[in-house]
């Protein structure tokens, strides 16, 4: 990735909000640029305008890559014969991805919740709480669209709750199993 | 002639006639006295002029051309071997009556039962701290600075591995590290009837690695008179060994103002551009003189009488591919824009341009900057210019470090010393500021116009604009596809998708 994550964020003068507020109704404005290196430099500012010229000459568009942020824009940009790559994109957007982040970041940490990917009908259940599972183990059977699809553990863990039981219909969303 | 390497470079390109000489590593084609007699045999070459760098200095490559029946355009295979061995220069130049940086005369032992005795007794007569220097040495190799007398024999021995690696001879030697020593070097022109002529000094103290950053003719600071002493000198060291053809003798000048003999380098250097420049002759076309047999003539002889009171000042800065921000260490990548810098005073000397591909094969020199004025402070400020105008990008080069020396307070007052870039470079403010406002530009750059191209951009922005640019594929601001969907929109539908539920 290219943005990490709020490790040395500093701030211009000019720049607006402290990252991690609620995004205010300038925040589609506010732009997140992040200096890429060995140590970052991630910084909040409006753009200015007036830069433009100054900009046209010593700011050059970056090609695409797949591990972009979808949405971030990359640029060289050379000042005083330093070469930096830029990474640009709407700060109230790159927040709302950190905020994001975090919490599946606690889910995959404290625990896995599985949830139906379709609606349909529970047709088989092999695990009870309590049980310590592997990575890849089946955990239960749903009948969607009249095809049966296996639900396995995504990691390693224990059981905390089993919400199911064969038979029994669930809506998409809802939580099958926990592994803690 | 070249290699696979540098098969689309410019200066191959420009060459009337170019001739492969084998594959990227350098042994295999630029080190390869065989395929390089192979080649100018086969264009059918009267002679062949060895540039800097590689075989330049090499006897082997003057015999063989010899033997060939093509003219070696640089010294006599007996100068080059005479020189080319450090101790041996050191021992007849001190001999002759030039003082030569204290330190030993003879190789140290580093093999052997009583070596690491008789090594740190000599090592005591010398004082430290202290340089350990391959005898066939240079560009910094073999070479390791000695602080304490416990450090001794680990360097001998690295240094004596390095040298047998790098130039097949492992013997080395003890030199007395002059500490706030200025390197001043003379640019020497000789021809066949035995003349020798001295155009004028070089100071090049600012290094990394022991490799050269920065060169300038004449040194600041010194007068007519030690102009004068220091050619002197370097006309002295090179009759040892007869001198036809091109040379620069090397001084250390010690804070006292006393010049030291360092080495004589045998043939045409990276830095002679500043000499040129303040003489006003050219050096390569003397050398081909030289080597068709004739004299020097009067021209070379007046410049050789105008050097200690020299006219003008010229600066040349490397502009390599090296991160000055990481201890300038080599950097590869695609050079994407090149736009060197003109105008009266200027000179570029570049093998590269938009496109060229920076490998770790060679030396990451791409480009020297040279700039002339009437005196120092015109052409510290021409020099000023120059570097704000040259952009690079794709690979970072050394122009930030250049750009911080040309208006430097210590340097700008001539004050240099051979440590300057270790003491006083320290680029972590420099780069954090740069980098604020590339943060600055990069925002601004989202606000250009998608269709604007980019050669017009100055003019383009509309006031108070705040359009989001497009989502885009690669290349100049402006010229790319656009498309319906910005970023801001594009960054909403990201920011839903990836919203936990």
């Amino acid at each position: 990735m290219t943005n990490p994550d709020g490790e040395g964020r500093r701030k211009l003068p000019h720049g607006s909000d402290l990252p991690g507020r609620t995004p205010d109704v300038r925040g589609a404005e506010a732009l997140r640029v992040t200096i890429g290196g060995p140590d970052p430099i991630v910084v909040e500012l409006e753009p200015e305008p007036q830069l433009g010229p100054e900009a046209g000459r010593r700011v050059h568009a970056l090609a695409r890559r797949a591990d972009d942020v979808p949405g971030s824009r990359r640029f060289e940009v050379v000042v005083g014969g330093w070469r930096f790559e830029a990474t640009v994109e709407s700060a109230a957007v790159a927040r709302l991805r950190e905020r994001g982040r975090r919490s599946t970041g606690r889910t995959r940490h404290e625990r896995l919740v599985l949830r139906a990917p379709l609606p349909g009908r529970i047709v088989g259940v092999w695990v009870s709480r309590g049980d310590v599972v592997e990575a890849g183990q089946r955990l239960c059977s749903l009948e969607a669209m009249k095809m049966e699809n296996e639900m396995r553990a995504s990691r390693a863990g224990t059981v905390e709750h089993v919400r199911i039981e064969p038979g029994m219909r669930v809506e998409l969303g809802d939580e099958l199993v926990v592994i803690a | 002639m070249y290699s696979d390497v540098d098969a689309e470079a410019p200066h191959v390109r420009a060459a009337d006639h170019a001739v492969r000489i084998g594959p990227p590593p350098a042994a295999d084609s630029y080190l390869d006295v065989g395929a390089i007699i192979g080649a100018a045999r086969m264009s059918g070459a009267d002679a062949l002029h060895p540039g800097y760098g590689f075989l330049s200095e090499r006897a082997l490559l003057a015999e063989a051309c010899m033997d060939a029946g093509i003219v070696f355009v640089g010294p006599s295979a007996a100068t080059l071997a005479g020189l080319g061995d450090k101790l041996s220069a050191r021992r007849a130049v001190s001999e002759a009556g030039v003082p030569v940086v204290p330190g030993t005369l003879t190789p140290i032992a580093v093999a052997g039962p009583e070596a690491a005795g008789r090594a740190a007794a000599r090592a005591e007569e010398v004082g430290w701290p202290l340089l350990v220097k391959a005898a066939a040495g240079g560009g910094g190799r073999g070479m390791r600075r000695v602080d304490r007398a416990g450090d001794l024999q680990a360097a001998l021995l690295a240094a004596s591995a390095e040298a047998a690696t790098a130039f097949g001879d492992g013997s080395v030697y003890l030199e007395r590290y002059m500490d706030r020593a200025r390197h001043v070097e003379v640019q020497l022109l000789g021809d066949q009837a035995g003349a020798i002529v001295a155009l004028g000094e070089r100071d090049c103290s600012v290094q990394r690695r022991h490799q050269k950053l920065v060169e300038e003719a004449p040194a600041p600071g010194l007068t007519p008179g030690q102009r004068r002493e220091v050619h002197a000198l370097a006309i002295q060291a090179a009759r040892t060994f007869g001198l036809s053809n091109a040379a620069t003798a090397e001084f250390l000048l010690g804070p006292d103002g006393r010049f030291w003999f360092l080495e004589v380098n045998t043939r045409l250097q990276v830095e002679h551009g500043v000499t040129e420049l303040v003489s006003g002759i050219d050096l390569v076309q003397e050398q081909l003189w030289i080597a068709a047999g004739r004299q020097l003539g009067e021209r070379v002889l007046e410049a050789a009488d105008a050097a200690p009171a020299p006219a003008s000042h010229a600066i040349e800065v490397r502009v390599s591919a090296e991160d000055p921000a990481v201890g300038f260490l080599p950097v590869t990548g695609v050079i994407t824009a090149w736009r060197e810098p003109g105008g009266p005073g200027i000179r570029v000397d570049s093998g590269v341009e938009a496109g060229t591909r920076v490998t770790a094969e060679y030396d990451p020199l791409l480009a020297k900057l040279l700039v002339i004025a009437p005196d120092r402070p015109s052409s510290l400020a021409r020099l000023r210019r120059a570097v704000d105008e040259f952009h690079v990008g794709g690979v970072q080069t050394t122009l930030p470090f250049h750009r911080w020396i040309a208006g430097d307070r210590e340097f700008g007052a001539g004050r240099v010393w051979t440590g300057f870039v270790d003491d006083r470079w320290h680029p972590g403010p420099i780069r954090e500021m740069a980098a604020r406002r590339a943060a600055r530009l990069a925002a601004a750059a989202t606000t250009i116009p998608a269709r604007a191209p980019m050669a017009a951009g100055d003019g383009n922005v509309a006031p108070g604009s705040h359009r989001p640019g497009p989502d885009h594929a690669g290349g100049t601001i402006g010229a790319e596809q656009p498309r319906a969907a910005g970023w801001a929109t594009a960054g909403r539908r990201a920011a839903v998708e990836r919203w936990p539920r």
